[in-house]
C-alpha cells in the first residue's frame, strides 16, 4: 500500500481492568476486557470507511483511541507521518482540530442550557480562531449552512429541545465543521434517528466528503446503511477486524462467515425477497475470556475443530479485500 | 417546521420559569411568607413601634393590650418591636452562613464529582465525617471558646452546613460528567476549567438554588438553637435571643405565653416559608421529579348496541378510531384520526410511520391506556366481538393482558433491578389471574414461559443485570404472554437492540405466532422489518393513514407519496449503489396540523387542492386504501 497514509493504525490495543483495584487479591492477576485487539487500519484522505460491528465489538472504544479520549495499551496511531498516540492534552489540542468526532446520540450530545449559536461558537473559542466576533459569527454561520441548517439566522437563538432529532444532529455535526477538520468520526451517528431522517444525515456526510474533501470514519451496527457512501467496510468482531474490503466486495461477496450472517439478518424492504437468514444464536461473548484460537468459532456456523486451536492470519483475496477465516486460508 | 427566531434568551427563560412555579400553589405559598417576612425585616426601623415612655416594674410581661399589642417581655419591652427588629438578625445570620455553606459545599460538591478517583475519596470521607460528628455540640464549643459575636456565629454555621449540599452537587455534577455532551466538549478540545464553567455548573445551578433555600432555613434554626442556648451575639439580639431571655427569666412560670409564642413564630414561619418554596423551586428546576403518569382515559363517545364484525375470524377490527388531547389553552389536538383496520386469528400486521404520526397513541386507545388528556372522540374497537371502547373500567381490565397485552418500547428498562426475572413473570401472572395458585404450578409456568421465549430455566432467579438485552427483551415478551393473551401489540421491540440480535427477536415473534396462533400488531418504523415478517401494512402519517393494504402491494404498487418517499429512505442491501432520498421536513405537530392534507408540506407532488382540503381515502383494490388527491381519477 502506497506510503502517503494520512492516518494509519498499527496494532492497536485497548485492555480496560476489569476488577476494581480493591478487589484485586495478590494471588489473582488483573482481569481485562480487550475492547479493542490488535487492529491494523489506514485512511486515506477523504476516503469513508464504514466500521461495523455488533455492541461490544469495540468499534466505539476505537473511535476514542483516536481522539484521544482513551489511552491506548499497545499500538500506534500516526496521522499525517506524526505518531499521535500518546500525546499530552496541550500537544492534542492542535490535531483535535483536525480530527472530530459525531456522536450517537444527538438528544444528550447538546448542553441543554445552550443555544445553537453558543454551541457551534464554543470550539471557536476554546481552540482561540476567529480574528473577532464578526469573523467567529461568519464561520459559525457557514458551518449551520453548510450542515443544511438554512438560513442560519433562525436556528441561532434556538435551543437544543426546539429542534428534532434530526436537526440536533446536524448541529453536532456543524460544531464539527466550525474546526475545518480533515477527519470525522461518526459514531452511529443515525441510530437514533427516524428512517426518514437518516438518508439526509448519511446524504450530509457524503456531500462534506465531496465539498470538504473530508475523510469519514463511519461506525455502525448497521451494514444495511453503509452502502452507496462507503468507500471500504471493516467488519469489526470482538476487538479485531475480522475482514475487509470495498464496499461491493463486502457486500456482495462477503468472505468471513460472520459478514455473511451480518448480512443475511439486514432486514430487505422486499417482501418477495425474504432470504434465508443465519441467525447466530447467543450474544458477543464477553470480551474478558476471549475464545482460544479463532475468536468466533462459539457462534460460527461453519467452524471446524481446527478453529478452536488457531487464530486465523489475514488471507487476500484481493489488493483491497482481506478477511481472518481458516477456511480462506488454502 | 414553522420557524421564528426567538429574540430574547433570558426573558424566554425567565417567563417559562415563572409559568411553572404559579402551577404550584405549594411554591408560591411558600415565597409569599417570605416577602412577607423580608419587608418585615428590610423596613424593621421604620414599622418596629417606638415607645419612649421609661419602663417601669408594672411593664413586666405586660399581656397584649392597646399599647403593646404583642405584649411585653422580661425587661419591659415591647414584644412586637423586638419581634420586628430579631428578624433582621435572624434572616441575616441565615442567609450569610447559608451562602458560606453553599460556596463550600457547592465547590467540594463539584470538584469531587467532577475529578472523581483520589480527590472524590478524599473530600467525600471529609463529608462523611463532618456528618457523623455532632455538630450542635461542637458548634457551641467553638463558639464558647471564642466570641459569641455575629460574625463568629455566622462562620461556625456556616461551615457546619455544606456536607448535605456537597453531596446533593456531587452526585448532579456525576450524572452531568456521564452526559454526552461533556464527551464531546473533551473532543472538542476543551480544558476542565471551560467544562465545568460551560456544561457542569449551568445544569448543577438549578440543584444549588434549591440546596440554598433549603440551607438558609436550616442555619436559622441553627442560630435560633444557638442563641437559645445563650450563645447569640448579645449586642444584636435575635428570635432565638428573644426565646432565651423570655425561658430563662420566668415566663413560663408567669405564663406569659406571648414571649414565647412571638418568637416561635417568627422561626416557624421563616423555616415553613423556605422550605415549601424549596420544594416548591425542586419540582420547577428540577425535571427528574417531572413524572408523567399512564392513566386510563374516559371515552367520551357512547356507544349503542354492539355489532358483530362480519367475518368470525376477524378478532380486532378498529373502526374510524379518533383520539384527541386535551390541552387547557387550545383547541383540542387530533392526534389520531378516522383509522380503521383489522387483525385476523394469527395475522401479523406492521404499523409504519415515522415518529410523532400516531403509532403509540393508536395502540395505547386500543386497551384504554391513553394519558388522562387522551380522548376517544369517535370510532369504535371491536375484539371478539365486544366494544372496547364502551367497556367500563373492570370490563377492560379482563381484556388487559389476558386477551391483548403490550411488549412497550424500551420496555427494557422496565424491569425492577432488585427482583428477579423470575419473581417478576410470577408477579404478572399473580396481578392478572389474581386465581392462579401460589405453589409450585406457578413455578413450572414461570419456567414454561422462559422457556418459550429461549431462556433457559437456571436463569429463573437471576436479577435484569445479569441478563444481556436481547435477553430482558425476552423476559418482556414472556411477562406479555402470562395470560395467554391472543392478540400482542408489539411497539418497536427491536429499536434498540443490534441488529442480529434483532433477528433473534424477530425469529421468535414469528415463532411464537406459529406455535401459539398469535396474532401480532408490530409498530416499528423499519420498513425492513415489515416486509420480512407482516401480512398487512398500516402506514400513518400525522395521525391518520396513509395507505393500507397487504405487504406486497405496500412494496410494489404503493400508491400514497408518502409510502412511496419512505421506502426510497430506506437503504436496501441488494442495491448498495442506490442514493438514499430523505423526506425533507418533518412530520406535523399535533398541535399545528395543515389545513388541507398533513402531507402537503413536504409531499413531492402538492399541488394547490392538498393545501386546503383534507383528501379521503380511496379505494383502489379490495385490500387496499390510501388517502391522497391524485387517487380520485384512479378511484
Amino acid at each position: 500500500m502506497s506510503k502517503d497514509h494520512f492516518l494509519e493504525i498499527r496494532g492497536l490495543k485497548k485492555y480496560f481492568d476489569a476488577d476494581r483495584p480493591s478487589l484485586r487479591f495478590a494471588s489473582r492477576e488483573m482481569r481485562h476486557v480487550h475492547a479493542v485487539d490488535g487492529v491494523d487500519l489506514s485512511l486515506q484522505h477523504s476516503e469513508v470507511i464504514a466500521l461495523v460491528g455488533e455492541s461490544g465489538c469495540g468499534k466505539s472504544t476505537l473511535a476514542l483511541l483516536l481522539m484521544g479520549l482513551e489511552e491506548s495499551t499497545a499500538g500506534t496511531i500516526s496521522f499525517e507521518g506524526r505518531d499521535i498516540t500518546h500525546l499530552k492534552e496541550h500537544e492534542r489540542k492542535g490535531l483535535r482540530r483536525k480530527i472530530q468526532m459525531v456522536f450517537q446520540d444527538p438528544y444528550e450530545s447538546l448542553n441543554p442550557t445552550q443555544n445553537i449559536e453558543e454551541i457551534i461558537n464554543e470550539p471557536l473559542l476554546v481552540h482561540g480562531i476567529g480574528k473577532n466576533k464578526q469573523d467567529r459569527d461568519q464561520r459559525v454561520k457557514k458551518a449551520l449552512e453548510d450542515s443544511g441548517l438554512k438560513p442560519a439566522d433562525v436556528y441561532l437563538q434556538r435551543f437544543p429541545h426546539e429542534l428534532s432529532g434530526g436537526q440536533r444532529q446536524r448541529v453536532v455535526i456543524a460544531a464539527a465543521l466550525v474546526l475545518e477538520p480533515e477527519i470525522l468520526l461518526a459514531d452511529e451517528p443515525v441510530s437514533m434517528l427516524d428512517v426518514s431522517i437518516r438518508a439526509e444525515i448519511i446524504n450530509l456526510l457524503a456531500e462534506l466528503r465531496i465539498t470538504r474533501k473530508i475523510a469519514v470514519i463511519f461506525i455502525t451496527h448497521d451494514l444495511g446503511s453503509v452502502g452507496f457512501f462507503a468507500d471500504r467496510v471493516a467488519v469489526m468482531y470482538l476487538g479485531r477486524i475480522v475482514e475487509i474490503g470495498t464496499m461491493l466486495e463486502v457486500l456482495e461477496k462477503p468472505q468471513h462467515p460472520y459478514t455473511k450472517a451480518l448480512l443475511s439478518v439486514i432486514p430487505v424492504p422486499n417482501p418477495r425477497l425474504r432470504r434465508e437468514r443465519i441467525i447466530l444464536q447467543g450474544e458477543t461473548p464477553n470480551p474478558i475470556d476471549v475464545p482460544t484460537g479463532c475468536r468466533f468459532h462459539p457462534r460460527c456456523p461453519v467452524a471446524m475443530w481446527t478453529c478452536k486451536a488457531s487464530d486465523p492470519p489475514f488471507t487476500t483475496l484481493s489488493k483491497t479485500h482481506q478477511a481472518a477465516c481458516l477456511l480462506l486460508v488454502k | 417546521m414553522n420557524l421564528t427566531p426567538i429574540v430574547n434568551k433570558t426573558n424566554s427563560q425567565v417567563s417559562v420559569f415563572w409559568k411553572s412555579l404559579r402551577r404550584n400553589p405549594m411554591g408560591l405559598v411558600g415565597l409569599a411568607m417570605l416577602i412577607a417576612i423580608l419587608a418585615v425585616a428590610v423596613f424593621a426601623p421604620l414599622i418596629a413601634p417606638v415607645h419612649t415612655a421609661e419602663i417601669t416594674s408594672k411593664d413586666i410581661y405586660n399581656a397584649p393590650n392597646s399599647t403593646h399589642w404583642l405584649g411585653t417581655d422580661d425587661a419591659g419591652n415591647d414584644v412586637l418591636a423586638n419581634f420586628i427588629l430579631g428578624s433582621r438578625v435572624s434572616l441575616i445570620v441565615g442567609f450569610f452562613a447559608a451562602f458560606i455553606s453553599i460556596v463550600i459545599g457547592g465547590l467540594i460538591g463539584i470538584i469531587a464529582g467532577f475529578y472523581g478517583g483520589r480527590v472524590e475519596n478524599t473530600l467525600m470521607r471529609i463529608t462523611d465525617i463532618m456528618l457523623v460528628i455532632p455538630d450542635l455540640p461542637l458548634m457551641v464549643v467553638i463558639i464558647a471558646l471564642t466570641k459569641p459575636s455575629l460574625f463568629n456565629i455566622i462562620f461556625v454555621i456556616g461551615i457546619f452546613g455544606w456536607t448535605t449540599t456537597a453531596r446533593v452537587v456531587r452526585s448532579q455534577t456525576l450524572a452531568v460528567k456521564s452526559r454526552k455532551f461533556v464527551l464531546r466538549a473533551r473532543a472538542i478540545g476543551a480544558g476542565n476549567m471551560h467544562i465545568i464553567r460551560h456544561h457542569i455548573l449551568p445544569l448543577v445551578l438549578p440543584i444549588l438554588v434549591v440546596q440554598a433555600v433549603l440551607t438558609v432555613s436550616s442555619a436559622i434554626l441553627n442560630e435560633s438553637t444557638l442563641s437559645f442556648l445563650g450563645l447569640g451575639d448579645p449586642t444584636a439580639p435575635s428570635w432565638g435571643q428573644m426565646l432565651n431571655f423570655a425561658f430563662s427569666r420566668g415566663a413560663m412560670s408567669t405564663g406569659a405565653w406571648w414571649a414565647l409564642v412571638v418568637p416561635g413564630f417568627g422561626i416557624v414561619w421563616v423555616v415553613l416559608g423556605l422550605t415549601l418554596f424549596g420544594q416548591g423551586l425542586e419540582q420547577v428546576l428540577n425535571p427528574r421529579l417531572d413524572t408523567h403518569h399512564l392513566m386510563p382515559g374516559r371515552p367520551v363517545v357512547q356507544s349503542e348496541t354492539a355489532q358483530l364484525p362480519s367475518s368470525e375470524k376477524i378478532l380486532l377490527d378498529v373502526r374510524n378510531l379518533s383520539i384527541n388531547y386535551i390541552n387547557d389553552d387550545k383547541a383540542p389536538a387530533r392526534a389520531v384520526e378516522n383509522v380503521s383496520f383489522t387483525l385476523k386469528e394469527g395475522e401479523l400486521i406492521g404499523l409504519v410511520g415515522e415518529s410523532g404520526c400516531g403509532k403509540t397513541t393508536l395502540m395505547l386507545a386500543l386497551l384504554r391506556l391513553l394519558p388522562a388528556a387522551g380522548q376517544i372522540v369517535n370510532g369504535k374497537v371491536f375484539f371478539n366481538g365486544k366494544d372496547l371502547t364502551a367497556l367500563n373500567e373492570d370490563e377492560i381490565n379482563a381484556v388487559r393482558w389476558k386477551e391483548i397485552s403490550i411488549v412497550f418500547q424500551g420496555a427494557m428498562n422496565a424491569l425492577n433491578p432488585v427482583r428477579t426475572v423470575g419473581d417478576q413473570i410470577a408477579e404478572a401472572i399473580i396481578k392478572h389471574m389474581p386465581g392462579f395458585p401460589h405453589d409450585l404450578r406457578l413455578q413450572e409456568r414461570v419456567v414454561e414461559l422462559l422457556e418459550l421465549v429461549g431462556i433457559a430455566a437456571d436463569h429463573k432467579d437471576h436479577y435484569p443485570h445479569q441478563y444481556s438485552g436481547g435477553m430482558r427483551q425476552r423476559a418482556m415478551i414472556a411477562m406479555a404472554l402470562a395470560c395467554n393473551p391472543q392478540v400482542i401489540i408489539a411497539d418497536e421491540p427491536t429499536t434498540a437492540l443490534d441488529v442480529m440480535i434483532q433477528a433473534q427477536i424477530l425469529e421468535l415473534l414469528d415463532s411464537l405466532r406459529k406455535k401459539l396462533g398469535l396474532a401480532i400488531i408490530f409498530v416499528t418504523h423499519d420498513l425492513g422489518v415489515v416486509a420480512e415478517m407482516c401480512d398487512h401494512v398500516l402506514v400513518m402519517y400525522g395521525g391518520v393513514t396513509a395507505e393500507y393494504a397487504d405487504v406486497d402491494t405496500i412494496y410494489n404498487e404503493a400508491r400514497h407519496p408518502y409510502t412511496q418517499e419512505l421506502l426510497k429512505a430506506f437503504p436496501d442491501l441488494t442495491k448498495p449503489k442506490k442514493k438514499l432520498s430523505s423526506i425533507p421536513g418533518y412530520p406535523p405537530r399535533l398541535d399545528a396540523l395543515p389545513a388541507g392534507c398533513r402531507f402537503a408540506p413536504r409531499c413531492p407532488r402538492v399541488y394547490a387542492r392538498c393545501h386546503t382540503e383534507q383528501p379521503i381515502l380511496y379505494k383502489l383494490s379490495d385490500n387496499h386504501i390510501a388517502s391522497c388527491h391524485l387517487l380520485e381519477a384512479s378511484k
